[in-house]
């Protein structure tokens, strides 16, 4: 990965770290659909493409894909001269990470425990 | 990130993985405390027990309800009058308390007798009130009561009311957090969907994980009564018993206090498909922020940045003046589990406060992840510390102020390190751009109170100044701020009242037209 790419997804991450709490939910399956749910439909936002609401769920997704698109526009002036497939790139690298991060190199010994 | 071992606990090894200095581009990957785990023998843990966690923390601010404590009245003492959750039906859960005095005999002959007997005495003696926990504790579960059966039986004979058992006794879990999970469990196992609510809005919530302590719930409730949003009901702070049987019909459950009460939002999910949308109330860009989104899963975000916008310009010169007067404070945030996570970033971005530890006393990894997120560089974390631990770090790190509860708190005194009580506030609410400012005032008050200046010396040995007067807080706060600052004319001291929360169970809200009655006119 570029040292570019990298210092970026950093920056994206720093602020989900900081300001979200959607990404620490208590269990890994949970994490899985949220940081899926929220990321991709952040993705779908920052392209300017189609978001599907059809369901209770999906709606709480986007509302916080809302909110980090939104945020992530104001704060990485970066973004703007980005194309599509650069975004799409960017996001997906986000998305690794903040996998790693939370779910599989998480040191949270709850993460696997069965019930809630 | 770095372990951290205490020298004060070299001899209990165990506890060196349970705190960690956050340090430059280190992970959460890389290391991480442990928490929620039993209390290592030998150190001398600040923790609540399980029945304290279920009773004291989510049973009691539900307002029109007896609490009955089934054991030793010892239990529930600890558990009365001790934390701030006002209600708005005159503070009945506050100003009584109820325990059926179990003693040496009970234990020997059994208690179930002088169970139904206090059940039956609380209902004489309080006619209007039809509802009632009943919460186990040690001695009643060690000796095999069936709570159950004697609360059947009482609705049996008395139809009007209705009883919820809490089975969590002391021992139920490693802390109080143990507690919470009993007690959201079984409510939902039990309570929820029992009663069919009245709906008055076309956006319905669960507000969760909300205890109103001093009016916090009050607070967020006159946001969302001006947005038109009908709270069907609060898990539980000021919250109605027969509201929080109706949980299940929300259309979204707003999660404050995840440590406490995620579990209800999680269960709520799975069986009735409710989203669970977790956000922040304290600060203004959180709390903002997280209007926001409860508006736009709605679409009516715009009646939530009329109140962002509104509230804004009323209070920022407020919070900025303490701001000026708070910058580069050092904290230790030290609370009992969600306010790590809650106020780490805020209060560093708000008030320009800088955290050098954050811990947390029942929190759970999750809850340290969050914390070490929003904290800063340098910070200590640490999982459940004894008090020499806490003594060790506050000497180590010089905290102008600690945030955290009583019992540390009466310590850090002692240490001449002014406290705030985390758990129950001091001229809360805190909550809302106006309870944040008050926050803000009650830092302030606590680390320059004149008091400390004459603390610091001791009259057995120091040497008493008689040349120089007595300093108010405002001719220590400003000694070094330049004059733009100090006399700056766009920011002002708090200027709300002593009781905020007496005005808005006055309020009257605006009438939204409902959907559904838009499309039968039309
Ligand atoms: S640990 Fe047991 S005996 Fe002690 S207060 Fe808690 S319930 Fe009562």
């Amino acid at each position: 990965m570029s040292d570019l790419k990298t210092e970026r997804i950093e920056q994206m991450l720093d602020y989900i770290m900081k300001k979200c709490l959607w990404q620490f939910h208590s269990r890994a399956w949970d994490r899985r659909d949220q940081n899926q749910g929220i990321l991709s439909k952040t993705t779908q936002l920052l392209c300017d493409e189609h978001v599907a609401l059809e369901t209770p769920a999906d709606r709480c997704y986007w509302v916080d894909a809302v909110c980090l698109a939104e945020a992530f526009r104001e704060r990485l002036p970066w973004l703007a001269g980005m194309s599509v497939p650069e975004i799409k790139d960017l996001m997906q690298g986000l998305h690794e990470r903040l996998d790693y991060l939370t779910i599989d190199g998480s040191l949270n010994e709850e993460l696997t425990d069965q019930m809630y | 990130m770095p372990y951290h071992e205490f020298e004060c606990s070299t001899c209990i090894p165990e506890r060196k993985k349970h705190a960690v200095v956050k340090g430059p581009g280190e992970t959460l990957a890389d290391a991480l405390p442990l928490g929620y785990l039993n209390t290592i023998p030998g150190t001398i843990s600040e923790r609540g027990c399980a029945y304290c966690g279920a009773k004291h923390v989510i049973g009691t601010p539900m307002k029109d309800v007896i609490h009955i404590s089934h054991g030793p009245v010892g239990c529930t003492y600890d558990t009365w009058q001790t934390k701030r959750y006002i209600s708005d039906n005159d503070n009945f859960q506050l100003k009584y308390t109820f325990a059926t005095d179990v003693k040496e005999k009970h234990i020997v002959f059994g208690a179930e007798k002088l169970l139904k007997q206090n059940i039956i005495e609380a209902f004489k003696a309080h006619p209007d009130i039809k509802r009632m926990t009943i919460y186990q504790t040690c001695a009643t579960a060690l000796i095999g009561d069936d709570i159950d059966a004697i609360a059947q039986e009482v609705m049996e004979e008395l139809p009007d009311v209705d009883i919820f058992v809490c089975n969590s006794p002391g021992f139920a879990g490693p802390s109080q957090s143990g507690g919470h999970h009993k007690i959201n469990i079984a409510w939902i196992k039990n309570k929820v969907g029992t009663v069919e609510p009245e709906i008055t809005s076309d956006y319905v919530i669960n507000y969760v994980g909300e205890y109103n302590i001093q009016g916090d719930q009050e607070v967020m409730q006159d946001f969302f009564k001006r947005m038109g949003i009908q709270i069907l009901s609060t898990f539980t702070g000021n919250g109605s018993y027969d509201d929080l049987r109706a949980m299940h019909k929300a259309h979204l459950n707003v999660l404050e206090c995840a440590r406490s009460a995620e579990y209800i939002c999680n269960e709520l999910r799975v069986k009735y498909g409710i989203p669970r949308l977790d956000i922040d109330g304290f600060g203004f860009e959180p709390l903002g922020n997280s209007l926001r989104k409860v508006g736009l899963f709605f679409g009516i975000e715009d009646r939530a940045q009329k109140i962002i916008d509104e509230e804004t310009a009323r209070w920022k010169p407020e919070l900025d003046w303490y701001k000026a007067r708070l910058t580069g404070k050092k904290v230790c945030l030290w609370p009992g589990g969600s306010k790590l996570w809650h106020w780490a970033h805020v209060i560093h971005d708000e008030m320009g406060l800088d955290v050098v530890s954050v811990y947390t006393k029942f929190g759970h990894q999750g809850d340290m992840e969050k914390g070490i997120a929003r904290c800063e560089q340098g910070a200590l974390a640490i999982d459940d510390p004894n008090e020499l631990e806490g003594l060790e770090a506050m000497n180590r790190l010089q905290p102008d102020i600690i945030f955290t509860g009583k019992r540390p708190g009466e310590v850090a005194k002692k240490i001449r390190v002014p406290y705030l009580n985390a758990h129950a506030y001091h001229n809360g609410p805190w909550k809302g751009w106006e309870g944040w400012v008050r926050f803000a005032r009650d830092i302030y008050n606590g680390i320059y109170s004149p008091i400390h200046e004459l603390s610091k010396l001791d009259i057995s040995k120091d040497e008493i100044p008689t040349d120089k007067g007595f300093k108010t807080a405002r001719m220590i706060s400003d000694a070094d701020l330049p004059e733009a600052v100090r006399n700056d004319p766009n920011l002002r001291r708090y200027t709300g009242k002593y009781d905020m929360v007496a005005e808005l169970r006055e309020r009257t809200y605006p009438e939204f037209a409902r959907q559904g009655a838009q499309e039968a006119a039309a």
